[in-house]
């Protein structure tokens, strides 16, 4: 009974055109690897094309190791990507060491700016433009560093949207930030928690090899 | 459908008119001419139905020459080896058909007309001495001082025995003793040139109007630029203001395109990022006004695009161009592209390089760097942010930081240091480098040894 009302109401919403909020069926859509093996398996294969979703996490969680990880995948496959690199903290040097194909990379530098708001809203404009071109596997927004009250002051509209400009492209739109800001429908949020894993025992032959990383993944139940 | 039509070729050759007028009477039957230091060669083929045979073909080019007051003599074959030959000899070989009615006409020229399928019989009465002026003065005395003197006893040579003797060249020998062609005619077309201007009855000022006139500029020469099966891979757009100011603004584009809007938007968008005026005046304005545009396009073989089943299909060039030149306008200019490292151990050096040239560039470039999985990615801090670090038996032990949103806090894992110096004629660095874990997350801290300070390099994520 319970379902059949739901497909009257979707049904309905879909003939008023009001079905944005609809989640599709996740098993059919596209989605593109991230090379953790415990999320790719959560995610039901990776992080979906067509939707905007959400790298949240701590400082040293590991957020810019899971999306370069979707860049890896992408530059593996022989399609592009896009950073939009709010405060310009990209380091190219790391990112080749871990095998993302820097000729297939979109930087979009921002500024180290000491009033983030224009420069928040410079990096915002950048994304939507580089989602409304298309064809791109992955584009990624870096708000990590960015302040919550700088987030605050961008109007709510702003995340539908970047997630309207996505929709139906094939293009998997990431926000890496700090906390839960937005998502898509029919996007997924990933939560991480990590720690540091030291390898050896004297300060000089002591290195920090990676990371142990505890992902969850918060996305609404499929249709 | 019938067969193709036979390619006829006539020759024409005067020794006292330069080629630049012989190309004038040839371009009175055909566009197809082609320009030799002192004849010119021009395919005649598919006059049947406008002029007539080749023989009235020949006969008619001989009249059109002496209206220009030229002495010249026409030669008509098959190929072109066969009528420069029979042009540049005076005496005709034997199968050449002497055209009635222009044929030693005492100070009017002759024409000839050689029979397709014997043009090496044509030829073969010639005397060796002709082939000079076609590159093979080297091989001739040693031709003879074989004995050859004619064409056709060169052309009784086994054509191997000839390449074993002279390699190349005793092949191209053969060739031209049989009358045939090395190469195909090759026409000379006259530089096309791509621009368009507009001299406007009103100033104008700002950009949007400017848009409506540079569409309009550049809607016709996108025509042309198709018509002709051109790209532009450079565009020069000149304003000349009402101070008599001219600006001007070049734009090189990274792959051929011909695309009206794109080419409009991108001229738009450079101008919206590169303003005319100076700071103190507004940035849409041209002093005043505009008083005429014109638009200069470098024409390039079109872009031939061949798409593959089992690759995705990349955003084109276009596409590329107008984002890049949309998100430079936002970002500023140099501040999007492709990143690339420099050789150099120097902390954080790289380079952007323009992103649309890799992208069409990227089935040559298909080199991943594996690495290890989960390797932890380094947020550097462009401008590095100073800090207090407290030491114990020269090890960080506590980070300090007057930056807001980074507290410092207790050292609670460390690595390093990693000693790295360099650049000592140029950019000078001399540190140390650690990897520290405080409470809120692994940071990079760097101590400069020369001057003892201390800064966060970035944030391992």
């Amino acid at each position: 009974m319970a379902i059949l009302a739901r497909a009257d109401l979707e049904s309905l919403l879909r003939v008023r055109k009001l079905d944005r909020t609809l989640v599709p069926a996740r098993e059919h859509r596209e989605s593109i690897p991230t090379g953790l093996s415990t999320l790719d398996k959560t995610l039901g294969g990776g992080l979906p094309r067509g939707e905007l979703s959400e790298i949240v996490g701590p400082r040293s969680s590991g957020r810019t190791t899971v999306a370069f990880g979707a860049m890896r995948s992408a530059g593996e496959s022989g399609e592009l990507s896009a950073l939009v690199d709010t405060f310009d903290r990209f380091d190219p040097e790391s990112a080749a060491a871990a095998g993302i194909r820097l000729a297939g990379l979109l930087w979009v530098r921002g500024e180290s700016a000491i009033d983030p708001v224009p420069a928040l809203e410079r990096a915002v404009k950048a994304f939507n433009l580089v989602l409304q071109a298309g064809g791109f596997a992955v584009a990624a927004l870096d708000l990590a560093d960015v302040a919550p009250s700088a987030l605050r002051r961008l109007p709510f509209t702003t995340w539908f949207r970047l997630a309207r400009a996505v929709e139906g492209r094939r293009t998997a739109a990431l926000i890496v930030a700090p906390d839960h800001l937005a998502r898509s429908p029919g996007g997924v949020t990933v939560v991480l928690e990590a720690a540091p894993r030291w390898v050896g025992s004297s300060d000089r032959a002591r290195i920090c090899e990676g990371l142990w990383v505890h992902p969850s993944v918060s996305l609404l139940p499929a249709s | 459908m019938g067969a193709p039509e036979r390619i006829v070729v006539a020759c024409l050759l005067s020794p006292t008119a330069p080629a630049e007028r012989l190309a004038d009477v040839a371009r009175a039957f055909s566009p197809r001419v082609e320009c030799r230091s002192d004849c010119v060669l021009v395919d005649v083929s598919g006059l049947g139905r406008i002029v007539g045979e080749p023989p009235v073909v020949a006969r008619e080019l001989l009249r059109e020459a002496r209206t220009h007051g030229i002495d010249a003599v026409v030669a008509v074959a098959a190929t072109r080896m066969a009528a420069t030959l029979c042009a540049r000899c005076q005496v005709p070989g034997a199968w050449c058909e002497r055209v009635p009615g222009a044929w030693q006409v005492p100070g009017a020229g002759y024409a000839i007309v050689i029979p397709q399928g014997r043009e090496r019989e044509a030829v073969s009465e010639l005397p060796l001495s002709v082939l000079s002026v076609f590159g093979f003065a080297e091989e001739l005395p040693t031709l003879d001082r074989w004995g050859l003197r004619t064409l056709g006893e060169l052309a009784a040579l086994p054509p191997a025995d000839l390449h074993a003797r002279f390699g190349a060249a005793g092949l191209a020998l053969h060739r031209a003793a049989c009358g045939r062609d090395d190469r195909p005619l090759v026409p000379n077309v006259d530089p096309i040139r791509f621009e368009a201007s507009i001299e406007l009855e009103w100033p104008i000022d700002g950009l949007e109007p400017l848009s409506f006139v540079l569409a309009r500029l550049l809607d016709p020469l996108s025509t042309a630029l198709e018509q002709a099966d051109r790209g532009a891979s450079a565009i020069t757009l000149t304003l000349t203001l009402t101070t008599r100011e001219r600006v001007s603004r070049r734009l090189e584009l990274p792959a051929p395109m011909r695309d009206a809007r794109t080419l409009r938007t991108l001229l738009l968008l450079h101008l919206e990022s590169h303003p005319v005026t100076g700071a103190g005046e507004e940035a849409s304005g041209f002093n005043g006004g505009i008083d005429r545009v014109a638009i200069d396009i470098e024409p390039t073989p079109a872009r031939i695009v061949q798409y593959s089943l089992l690759e995705r299909a990349l955003p084109s060039p276009e596409t590329l161009s107008t984002l890049i030149a949309r998100l430079e306008a936002i970002m500023g200019a140099g501040r999007v592209g492709a990143p690339a490292l420099v050789d150099s151990h120097e902390p954080g050096a790289f380079t952007i390089s323009r992103f649309g040239d890799l992208v069409i560039s990227r089935f040559s470039d298909r080199q991943i760097t594996k690495s290890q999985d989960h390797q932890m990615i380094l947020r550097r801090f462009r401008l590095p942010v100073p800090a207090r670090v407290d030491l114990d038996c020269g090890r960080p032990v506590r980070v300090t930081t007057l930056r807001r949103g980074l507290a410092g806090g207790r050292v609670l894992e460390r690595a390093g240091p990693w000693r790295s110096s360099g650049g000592w004629w140029d950019r000078k660095w001399n540190i140390d480098d650690w990897e520290v874990a405080l409470p809120d997350g692994v940071y990079r801290i760097v101590r400069d040894r020369d001057s003892n300070r201390w800064c966060l390099a970035g944030i391992l994520d």
